[in-house]
């Protein structure tokens, strides 16, 4: 007996902005959870466990919030999980709670993934002193862009493929209700002449700090068959880590993340991606990281990712291969929901349900997030055609 | 078992210090509670079931139900138990020997745990009326 089939029931987000100063973090999640029941058209009562997921305790100083936000989350007298890799914690959550329906443990669980960034600050948090251990208060941008100028130099990119990146995704964003940055005005020379912050990265290149919460209601095959509503199934899962340190890493593209591709892909008999892959959502903080994964995720051949962006490619007019049709985590950044949005995003795709940033007849789409130094990695296809 | 003493061996130490100000949006109804003690105004929130809590939830701690309807409740209660410190502890809302008492106040339906501060432990009894007392 292989595993239970799993489908996508509903997907409920909140708008993402610099501050939602109306709700507490048990308002945020409520909001996110009832819309997703909504979708699902489902009641509390329906719901068998929550697995939940957001950025270590200490980006906002409230201790297993999971224990605190149980009530919010219908959750009483019901098993609540929290799942911890840092920045894929959105992806890593959605897998861990298909791993619950896949194993015939529970029929239908909430999944959620969240941050209220207005209440910290992630770069201080990610520059905490360590005892015994130098701090250079780098910050992700400070660990991430030798690892972009490294891709720079070795693939031969033009300086300006992260500027491509970031216009089109702020771009896309404009079609997304849901996204935090709305900039309509926006051009592309502004985005060139944005500050630099850590060069190569520009200001203009990374993502905002954003309030939000995203959480998807999963069913076993009898639940997505009873569906009201078109439902994604899910075809493949896959997560991978690595140590972000050791004599030899590829640190532009791990093999942890070339390994979880591969095995996602070999799950959903994907054999072509770029051909066989209709939109992805693939989790993108800063600009040059477009290029790079899809290097790594087999999209395009090494060194050549960068050609995609020149090209249009990855734009939801006119692409091939869009990606990050909802403007990606470049346009939205609540930190534990992010890699939540990827995989829900690839969900309504499917479900052909996204909207004004919907591609037209797509059926198979990727959802895909990382995390920590590029070392944590969690990715699933989800198909609009039961597996 | 064989192994190397390490008895006298003292172990690296290095001291991590943690100070961040965190910020918090308390929302509807954590946030009336915290306005009432600004006020000197104490409420708690109705439940499905028609009593109230206090300090109030969100939601029904039974139902999940949104809760919506705060309730002033007295200043005054009962103490329901009760417990002496002595001596005080670090943090301790007074540096003088004080009581910790689960208090139900006049129209709550919960207990809210608060020090008081009486003189001796043989002033404190379960069935005691106690009375808020606001700082200036």
């Amino acid at each position: 007996m292989g595993s239970e089939r799993t489908a996508v029931l509903g997907v409920g987000q909140t708008h993402y902005r610099s501050t939602r100063g109306d709700v507490s973090m048990a308002g945020l999640v409520r909001e996110a959870a009832m819309r997703a029941l909504a979708d699902a058209g489902l009641e509390w009562s329906d719901i068998d466990a929550v697995v939940i997921g957001k950025a270590p305790d200490f980006f906002e100083g409230v201790m297993m919030p999971e224990l605190y936000l149980a009530d919010a989350l219908g959750c009483v007298g019901k098993p609540i999980l929290r799942v911890h890799t840092a920045g894929s914690v959105g992806g890593s959550t959605a897998l861990v709670a298909t791993s619950l329906i896949q194993g015939r443990i529970h029929r239908r669980v909430l999944t959620l993934g969240f941050e209220k960034q207005s209440e910290s600050n992630a770069t201080w948090a990610l520059s905490l002193p360590q005892p015994f251990s130098v701090s250079i208060n780098a910050g992700a941008g400070g660990y991430f862009s030798p690892i972009i100028r490294q891709y720079m130099a070795r693939s031969g990119a033009p300086e300006l493929v992260g500027c491509m990146v970031a216009f089109k995704d702020r771009q896309h964003a404009l079609s997304n209700p849901y996204a935090h940055l709305r900039q309509h005005d926006l051009t592309f020379e502004q985005v060139v002449e944005a500050p630099m912050l850590w060069d190569p990265i520009r200001f203009s290149e990374t993502c905002p700090s954003s309030d939000g919460a995203c959480a998807m209601v999963l069913g076993d095959e009898a639940a997505g068959d009873a569906s009201p509503r078109p439902v994604a199934w899910v075809h493949g899962t896959a997560m991978r880590s690595e140590a972000n340190n050791f004599p030899g890493r590829d640190e532009v593209s791990p093999q942890a993340s070339r390994d979880c591709a591969a095995d996602v892909f070999r799950q959903a008999g994907i054999t072509d991606p770029r051909r066989e892959i209709d939109v992805v959502e693939m989790y993108v903080p800063f600009s040059w990281f477009e290029p790079i994964w899809l290097e790594s995720l087999g999209f395009a051949e090494r060194d050549q990712g960068w050609r995609m962006v020149e090209e249009g490619a990855t734009r939801l007019e006119g692409g091939d291969l869009p990606v990050n049709c909802s403007g990606g985590v470049l346009s939205s950044n609540p930190i534990g929901a992010s890699g939540m949005i990827r995989f829900a995003e690839a969900a309504l795709q499917v479900r052909a349900m996204a909207g004004d940033h919907q591609v037209d007849g797509a059926r198979v789409a990727l959802g895909h997030a990382y995390g920590g130094g590029a070392q944590y990695f969690a990715m699933w296809v989800v198909g609009a055609d039961k597996p | 078992m064989t192994g190397h003493d390490v008895s006298d061996t003292v172990p690296l130490r290095a001291d991590l210090v943690i100070e961040y100000p965190f910020i918090r949006t308390t929302g509807p109804v954590v946030g009336a509670f915290l306005t009432g003690l600004r006020e000197a105004v104490l409420v708690g929130i109705r439940r499905v079931d028609g009593t109230v809590m206090v300090p109030p939830v969100e939601y029904d701690p039974v139902t999940s139900e949104s809760l919506t309807e705060v309730v002033e409740v007295s200043s005054t209660g009962t103490i329901v138990s009760w417990t002496w410190v002595d001596p005080p502890r670090p943090g301790s809302p007074w540096d003088t020997p004080h009581g910790l008492a689960l208090v139900l106040l006049d129209g709550a339906d919960t207990p809210l745990l608060h020090g008081v501060l009486v003189d001796s432990a043989d002033e404190l009894a379960t069935g005691l009326r106690v009375e808020a007392v606001w700082r200036d």
